[in-house]
């Protein structure tokens, strides 16, 4: 591969030997070749970057979704925190402060009876009053059972007005019909 | 010093028309502006095809700037990796193999100085006079180099940069001082040395053997 330096050249003086040199520079391959295939290497990392750069091209995309997501998260529990709502109207505040406000028991229950009667008459007015025989089987079952907890729980109070722990109850049974109708009217709007 | 000025205009000169042997050779082609448009579109078939026709090249570039053969073979491979991030880059406004080569020189330099730093932080090198290597030492057995190139990879890191850079690269002193922040007189002197470094290991390793050829005559 290699040529030898004309000795003459080298020989004569300084000069002429870096002629030769530049001469064997001037002879240099301009290519070599590698022992192993660089290609399978090239191959695999340009597919790794292009893998990279589209998970981050799809970050930057997610990005301001998952900021609005949280933002829209953060009001919405803002709103139900802090907004007066079906749940926080009725009774455990009431159950609580009624003795404060000098309300007997019985007025209670009616009060609360009431009262749960118009939230569910708004509630269904909402969506158009809808029958609960459109609902699916099982969630009328449900909803006859949450009925019928209520008018037993009504019946005990009859006999015990007194029973906080009773009143408590009907409160809980009473907005757990109005969570389970909202759920439900959400999800079977088309009734 | 006039006949410093010869000398180096003589080695222009032969650089230049080596230059113009690598330009006939690489001049950019139809399918080659057609795997350049194609590859900046995503194809990594016109990619490979540029691969195919540039990698020897440098390779070899890589070779001569690192003097070693696995880490040219890795370099090589990260030159073609930065250049598939890049290849958008390429405007046209000059050779498709010029710009290459200089990719390449950058990517080379980034590995050295990468390298380097390591290599300071762990066993805190200098690199003067460490890198100067006893002309008498045997050189590589590696057949497939030309006996200059052995010679070549003996040099000292910083003159062989210099040196590869000038002579077969064909970068002016002043971008090569840009390139490996020294001042132009340092990049000259570097080369200077670099050539007496040669020469000196050429003619200890039989070369050359003047003195031994007058007296046998």
């Amino acid at each position: 591969m290699s040529k030898y330096i004309p000795q003459e050249e080298i020989i004569s003086d300084k000069a002429m030997s870096d002629k030769a040199l530049a001469e064997q520079v001037a002879t240099l391959p301009v290519e070599m070749t590698p022992e192993r295939d660089l290609w399978s290497g090239i191959e695999r990392a340009i597919n790794h970057k292009n893998q990279e750069l589209t998970i981050n091209k799809q970050r930057k995309l997610l990005m301001p979704s998952a900021w609005a997501a949280s933002i829209a998260l953060v009001i919405l529990m803002s709103w139900v925190t802090f907004s007066p709502s079906i749940n926080e109207e009725s009774a455990p505040v009431l159950v609580e402060t009624q003795e404060k406000n000098g309300v007997t028991q019985g007025q209670l229950v009616n009060f609360m009876q009431q009262n749960f009667k118009k939230q569910k008459q708004t509630l269904l007015a909402s969506y158009g009053q809808p029958t609960v025989d459109k609902l699916p089987a099982a969630m009328q079952q449900e909803l006859t059972q949450l009925s019928d907890a209520r008018a037993s729980i009504r019946k005990a109070l009859l006999t015990d007005e007194n029973n906080a722990d009773l009143l408590n109850l009907l409160d809980f049974t009473q907005q757990q019909e109005l969570k389970l109708l909202q759920q439900l009217y959400r999800q079977y709007q088309v009734i | 010093m006039d006949s410093q000025i010869r000398q180096d205009k003589k080695v222009i000169d032969l650089k230049a028309r080596f230059s113009a042997n690598k330009d006939h050779y690489s001049g950019d082609s139809d399918d080659e502006q057609l795997w350049i448009t194609e590859a900046k579109q995503g194809s990594q078939a016109a990619f490979y095809q540029l691969y195919e026709k540039y990698h020897r090249r440098i390779y070899a570039l890589c070779w001569r700037m690192l003097a070693d053969k696995d880490s040219a073979e890795d370099v090589c491979q990260e030159v073609f990796v930065v250049l598939w991030q890049k290849i958008n880059n390429f405007r046209g406004e000059s050779k498709f193999s010029t710009w290459l080569h200089s990719v390449a020189t950058n990517v080379v330099l980034g590995h050295l100085r990468k390298h380097k730093n390591w290599l300071q932080r762990v066993f805190s090198i200098e690199e003067q006079g460490a890198g100067v290597q006893d002309p008498s030492v045997s050189l590589t057995d590696d057949s497939t180099l030309t006996l200059l190139d052995q010679h070549i990879a003996r040099l000292p890191e910083r003159a062989r940069l210099v040196f590869v850079l000038f002579a077969v690269e064909g970068y002016r002193h002043e971008e090569i001082a840009t390139m490996l922040t020294m001042a132009v007189g340092s990049s000259k002197s570097q080369y200077h040395r670099a050539r007496s470094l040669l020469k000196e290991s050429l003619i200890a390793n039989g070369f050359v053997s003047i003195e031994e050829e007058i007296n046998h005559e």
